[in-house]
């Protein structure tokens, strides 16, 4: 416990130590809140505008989520039908190679003309992104298992579902939970960059109207709540490998 | 049914090709193999010579070019259920720990638990592993991991073993024992083996017929009946017969040009 503690107030006190010198600064300096807001302001901003935040919070949390799933099941699924057959490899990788090449959120504008005003283009956008880096952590997650224990599965006579639900699924899963640790922030990004292109609610429209409004200490405000859910969303991750792929946990334990 | 429990290995003309046209390589052959139930035996031979593919063979995991192989009298056409393979990596699941990576072979197979569990625990018994249940993969040590590989090929009571350069990959110390405690076990249940090795003491320290192959393409160049009493002791010089058993595989590679001593 006293290992945890440890891990949670040197970083702390670090971050706080940043934050004082920041305020010293503002202040020093006299520099103008709509320029560089000092952390007491937008902290106090925070606290001020809970509900309002709350709420934008929660509706772009519930589209990272979807966004997130939509694209990360699909890149493990995908993933697998590359790694096991070669002919999924010839036909896909090189189309999967291509669109990896392009940068997708330059389609945010087109999907909005497409889908318009609903929640279906973010989702579609952020799931687009959250896709590919998975997918290619799950081709090698899938790749990774060493040949011979096919020779082992195929003599004690393992089905096609036990091969991959007892040998090939725990041997990609590391890689697979590496992939969705990086994917679940770069969704937090797209689901506010694309509400801040086209919505009427989620955080990034809340940073649209403070800009119209030279409201600085609201976008600081929402850069930190925006923060806030990444961590949490990475954190949530980490305790679903820690309770999926137990033997990580207990390595660590005994390391 | 003690006695009889180990398959027969028979085989003519086995031939490995990969490949087709011009980039087909003659990997193996034509080998005949006779192996009685029972029987513990080596195939020595220099890399690439075939050793592994043969028992790829032998386990109906690969398809021989030609030939035909019959166990216990039955022409191989699939994968061979009845049998238990170690390789030179353990190859025991990270993400299981060593009883669970032992107790594979119940799930799978779909064979009754608390009988499995049971033969799993005399199999830890006789190989030194009590107190590892579990203990993941990592927490072993090298000789440790081939141990639990050992159990997890036997606990199903397979009729045959294969085993390919299982100790390679082993200290000295850790592979003299743990040859010592398979002679033991196989002494017990006679099941038949095939142990693929580079090793000549360890060939000529546990078999009871050493077959010496060539390069590539491997073919079988001498077989040797092994004619000392068991179980064979840690330092095998005490007999003198071992050193002339050695003495003819070291011959054989010098004739083969395996060996270029000046």
């Amino acid at each position: 416990m006293t290992g945890l503690l440890k891990k949670i107030y040197e970083p702390a006190l670090w971050f706080a130590g940043l934050l004082v010198l920041w305020e010293v600064l503002v202040w020093a300096f006299q520099v103008q809140s709509f320029v560089l807001p000092a952390p007491s302001e937008f902290l106090v901003r925070i606290v001020e505008d809970y509900e309002r935040l709350l709420v934008q919070g929660a509706i772009t949390s519930k589209l990272i989520v979807y966004g997130f799933v939509a694209g990360a099941l699909p890149g493990v699924v995908l993933g697998y039908l590359i790694a096991s057959f070669r002919m999924c490899e010839r036909l896909l990788y090189p189309l999967v190679v291509f669109i990896q090449g392009l940068p997708k959120i330059t389609l945010a504008p087109l999907l909005l003309v497409w889908f318009g005003f609903s929640d279906f283009p973010k989702i579609l956008l952020t799931s687009l992104i959250t896709f590919f880096p998975v997918l290619v952590d799950s081709v090698a997650g899938f790749k990774s298992m060493d040949h011979r224990h096919y020779y082992l599965s195929r003599s004690m006579g393992a089905s096609w579902w036990q091969t991959f639900r007892l040998f090939q699924l725990p041997s990609a899963a590391q890689n697979i939970f590496s992939g969705f640790k990086i994917t679940i922030v770069i969704a937090v990004t797209v689901v506010i960059v694309v509400e801040w292109l086209n919505s009427n609610n989620g955080l990034g429209y809340v940073v649209l109207r403070a800009m119209d409004a030279n409201d600085t200490p609201l976008i600081f405000a929402v850069l930190v709540v925006a923060s806030t859910i990444g961590v949490l969303m990475n954190y949530g991750i980490v305790v679903l490998e820690s309770i999926l792929l137990p033997w990580r946990r207990s390595g660590e334990d005994n390391a | 049914m003690s006695g009889g429990t180990g398959a027969s290995i028979q085989g003519r003309g086995i031939t490995k090709i990969f490949g087709k046209g011009e980039d087909a390589h003659h990997a193996l052959g034509p080998i005949d193999l006779d192996i009685k139930p029972g029987e513990f035996v080596s195939l020595i031979g220099p890399s690439g010579c075939g050793k592994s593919t043969t028992m790829l063979l032998v386990a109906g995991l690969e398809k021989a070019s030609a030939g035909v192989i019959e166990i216990d009298g039955t022409p191989l056409t699939a994968p061979l259920s009845e049998v238990g393979i170690v390789f030179q990596d353990h190859l025991l699941l990270e993400f299981r720990n060593a009883i669970r990576n032992v107790m594979l072979q119940q799930e799978i197979r779909r064979l009754d638990k608390k009988i499995m569990r049971a033969r799993a625990d005399l199999l830890f018994a006789k190989l030194g592993l009590t107190g590892t249940e579990n203990r993941y993969p990592w927490q072993l040590s090298g000789g440790m991991r081939q141990r639990v590989s050992i159990a997890r090929a036997l606990v199903h009571e397979p009729t045959m073993l294969l085993m390919d350069e299982p100790f390679g990959a082993l200290d000295a110390i850790s592979r003299t024992q743990i040859r010592h405690d398979l002679e033991m076990l196989w002494l017990e249940t006679r099941k038949t083996v095939l142990f693929i090795t580079h090793s000549i003491e360890e060939a000529v320290g546990l078999s009871d017929r050493v077959l010496v192959m060539s390069n590539s393409p491997g073919r079988i160049v001498d077989d040797i009946r092994i004619d000392l009493p068991r179980p064979r002791p840690a330092h095998l010089g005490d007999y003198p017969d071992f050193a002339q058993y050695a003495q003819r595989v070291y011959g054989t590679f010098e004739k083969l040009g395996v060996y270029r001593f000046k």
